[in-house]
């Protein structure tokens, strides 16, 4: 399926170009938590400011989404066409699925009531439905919770649904805001680094929380030259397949995530040695970063180009598969990766080295790996068509 | 008059029973069954990384005991007995009497 | 095309596809009214799930620390399964789309109240693992080491029909051969006040499915899975025909019956008039099992049993002041098509078609 119009925002950048200034900069835009009062000192990377016309008060998800999105639908030129197609929408989120809102909560468990503001902004923000309405798609919505790897299997759906013929056109990723309900999580689970995060590096802590949102616009061939657009990016494979091991931690083999990566490349049709580099989920924890650094080595060898944007990012929960697909396009269209930002001691456990620098790009596939809490695995392969 | 070290230690491993139990929905298993020198990870008890991180966060809430070095960690949760040992030696209602 | 293959249910009279036959066949009963621990000793009657009565529970002990929205999955991901009888079935070929519409709610509620009494820096882990969305998925997955693809879906209204459409296209593609497909919603204390403050609760504890407006609601909770695939055909259960949503569905037959979603969970559900023929009759069972936004999932396994087991049963609660034609005999019928239906808050449709193996 062709890939026409991009779009992030993160603590890299408000939008693409904004972030590989950052890539090439290796600015680290990370700081203490700044949107809520919290006693925990972690470091995070917070979005600096949501522009004034995607901001919805005390909907921070969905703004993101909205910026990521309307950028996505510029670079594809549809914003005028929307109406003349079916145009799915399937975005992933965690923090936007869930009723959490503190202020609310504790009023009813003081007083018995609470005011619904909150409720009736949690029923109407069902993420995907709400970027749908929004944008007056009329095809299929979804909003998928599959934890760290919900914006790469979101991508996954959109594929199956245009495969399928179920729409014309699909917008995919994901979308996480940064969360008190999270950042307490995962710090209590002893994950979370006091310091800025390095993945694959021997002497790595724990991940950093983040936020954004990652967005592709996805088309049939037929939907684009109706359109009359034409693309060098395609989405080629899909993988996903679980641990079925345990509800934190991922299984020491790395059996699943081998499964998913061969599944994608299957269904692209490529051999591993094929693949240019692949943008890890690479969160900087000592077991995420053993099992998938194993298994990359083991599908890729241990020369593959690999590297983890998270150290710009953070870890943005749902949409960190939706960033890092975004990155991984962009990486085949610029025709380079940045540095693997956090990394500089090789861990002798772990087969593959991420790039130490921003590195040339030379090939036409390129993957999007991720991992997540519960023990679900997902890949995406993209290709780029040289001219 | 002070309670004695062991008498301490007896009150200590039986909280820490009662608490894994609960805290840990060991279902199936009473308090009073677990011995003091049972292996808690692994063989033993069984009790897996999850379970770990929320004895961390037992011993912070209950004991205001903070563990953030995992090898020292694996020595202190290796059985109820170094458990509560652990407690005993770092709460402040066992600083020695005049 | 796929056939249901197996049924997983389990609800407030109990589990498996016998029990919930036999409340299609006994027809309405009162919800229950004890104080719950999720209902903070609060006495509220609802069709609650009370888990330790159901049988089959060696499989819990795989999963100690869980809470009861993965309990209620995995015990009916697990019927599902058996109720099949497939013999080595490949599971890394087998999938799982779990759909949920408000997801671990009453755990994430017990998490900000970790919050709340001890502070953000001693909350507990595990809470916080059973409060991520796609633990329900997670403990079925590893309960019964199902490797193929894992997916969470939610979507309030339509969650379980867009999860079955999905099934769907993974089998046309080939990732799956078999997927349970499921879904799983929770009661709770919160819940209940939230429906409460927007919805109207029965005020005899009836609900009452054909009165469209004004409707009462009766909280439910419960899990439906439902194993789907392209072969074994001999052994089905029916056909799932076609999923339709969001747009008007093409329906080249009209169905043998029509069951309706109607539960209260709308304030007003006027739209189901649009698509009720005078001369189809309807069936809407959510009095047996109460007020959910997955509801949709047990009233498929309701038409799933009328196909297979080639009878109709009898609606639980039949007052009927608009005169709709009610299927309201029970007993053997010849039926083809059975059409699920559901309307959302915008009015917008989704229909599964059943059909007769």
């Amino acid at each position: 399926m062709l890939i026409t119009g991009l779009g992030v925002i993160s603590a890299a950048g408000i939008n693409l170009a904004e972030t590989l200034v950052s890539f090439e900069g290796r600015k680290r835009n990370a700081g203490p938590v700044s949107l809520f009062e919290t006693p925990l000192r972690y470091p995070v990377f917070e979005v600096r400011e949501i522009p004034r016309r995607f901001y919805l008060e005390g909907q921070r998800t969905l703004s993101l989404a909205l910026c990521a999105v309307d950028e996505a639908l510029e670079g594809a030129h549809l914003k005028d066409e929307l109406s003349n197609f079916r145009v799915g929408v399937c975005m992933g989120t965690t923090v936007a699925s869930q009723l959490n809102d503190i202020e609310f909560y504790k009023s009813y468990r003081t007083t018995g009531t609470a005011s619904m503001v909150a409720v009736d902004r949690y029923v109407k923000g069902n993420l995907a439905q709400f970027v749908s309405r929004k944008i007056r798609a009329t095809g299929p919505s979804l909003t998928v919770v599959n934890a760290c790897s919900s914006g790469t299997d979101a991508i996954g759906v959109a594929f199956s649904w245009l495969n399928n013929g179920l729409c014309d056109i699909a917008i995919a990723g994901g979308a996480d805001e940064l969360n008190r309900i999270p950042l307490c999580g995962f710090g209590s689970l002893g994950i979370v680094s006091s310091d800025l995060c390095k993945p694959f590096d021997r002497g790595r802590k724990g991940l950093n929380l983040g936020e954004g949102a990652g967005v592709l616009v996805i088309e049939t061939k037929d939907s684009a030259q109706k359109r009359r657009r034409t693309s060098d990016f395609y989405l080629v494979g899909y993988g996903s397949a679980s641990d079925a091991y345990h509800l934190t931690a991922p299984r020491p083999d790395g059996a699943g995530l081998e499964s998913s990566i061969n599944k994608a490349l299957t269904e692209s049709g490529i051999k591993p040695h094929e693949v240019s580099f692949v943008n890890a989920h690479g969160t900087g924890t000592l077991e995420n970063d053993l099992v998938e650094g194993m298994v990359l080595g083991k599908v890729f060898g241990a020369d593959l180009k690999v590297l983890s944007t998270k150290g710009f990012t953070g870890h943005a929960l749902g949409a960190a598969g939706g960033l890092e697909a975004v990155f991984t396009v962009a990486g085949l269209r610029e025709g380079w990766i940045p540095v693997s930002i956090g990394f500089e001691h090789k861990d002798e456990t772990i087969p593959v080295v991420p790039v130490r620098k921003r590195t040339y790009i030379n090939g036409h596939h390129a993957v999007s790996t991720s991992l997540a809490f519960g023990g679900n695995n997902a890949a995406l392969v993209f290709r780029r068509d040289l001219r | 008059m002070q309670k004695s070290k062991s008498e301490e230690l007896i009150k200590i491993k039986r909280d820490l029973k009662e608490r894994l139990v609960r805290e840990l929905s060991l279902e199936d298993i009473k308090p009073i069954d677990i011995k003091d020198d049972e292996i808690l990870f692994g063989e033993g008890l069984g009790l897996d990384s999850l379970d770990a991180v929320e004895i961390v966060v037992l011993l912070q809430r209950n004991y205001s005991l903070e563990v953030k070095d995992i090898e020292k960690g694996r020595e202190i949760f290796y059985s109820i007995d170094t458990l509560a040992n652990y407690i005993y030696e770092n709460t402040k209602s066992n600083t020695p009497g005049p | 095309m796929m056939n249901v293959l197996g049924i997983g249910i389990l609800f407030t009279r109990g589990s498996g596809v016998a029990c919930f036959e036999k409340a299609l066949n006994d027809g309405w009963q009162e919800p229950a009214g004890e104080a719950d621990a999720n209902l903070k000793d609060k006495i509220s009657p609802a069709y609650q799930v009370v888990l330790e009565t159901v049988t089959g529970r060696a499989l819990l002990k795989k999963m100690r620390r869980s809470d009861k929205l993965s309990k209620m999955a995995v015990l009916a991901a697990s019927d599902a399964l058996r109720s099949s009888a497939i013999e080595n079935m490949n599971k890394k070929r087998l999938g799982i789309i779990v759909a949920t519409a408000f997801g671990p709610q009453v755990t994430t509620f017990k998490f900000l109240d970790e919050i709340l009494d001890y502070g953000e820096a001693n909350v507990s882990p595990i809470i916080f693992s059973n409060s991520v969305h796609n633990a329900p998925a997670a403990y079925v997955s590893s309960a019964l080491d199902i490797q193929g693809p894992t997916l969470t879906v939610t979507q309030f209204y339509f969650s379980f029909q867009y999860a079955l459409q999905l099934a769907q296209a993974w089998i046309n593609e080939g990732r799956c051969d078999y997927i349970l497909v499921g879904a799983v919603d929770q009661y709770g204390d919160v819940l209940k006040y939230v429906h409460d403050c927007k919805l109207t609760p029965a005020p005899d504890n009836r609900i009452r499915p054909f009165n469209f407006n004004p409707t009462y609601h009766v909280p439910g909770e419960g899990a439906v899975f439902i194993l789907v695939g392209k072969g074994n055909s001999k052994n089905a259960f029916c056909k799932v025909e076609n999923v339709w949503i969001g747009e008007h569905p093409e329906c080249k037959a009209p169905a043998d019956i029509d069951i309706i979603d109607t539960d209260g969970m709308l304030a007003d559900e006027s739209a189901y008039f649009s698509s009720i023929s005078p001369d189809i009759p309807v069936a809407a069972y959510s009095p047996l099992f109460g007020s959910m936004m997955v509801g949709s999932a047990f009233n498929c396994a309701a038409g799933v049993l009328m196909l297979k087991n080639q009878v109709c049963y009898a609606n639980p609660v039949r007052d009927n002041p608009h005169g709709i034609k009610l299927l309201n005999n029970a007993g053997s019928i010849n039926i083809e098509l059975v059409r699920c239906i559901r309307y959302n808050c915008q009015g917008e449709k989704a229909a599964i078609y059943l059909k007769k193996k």
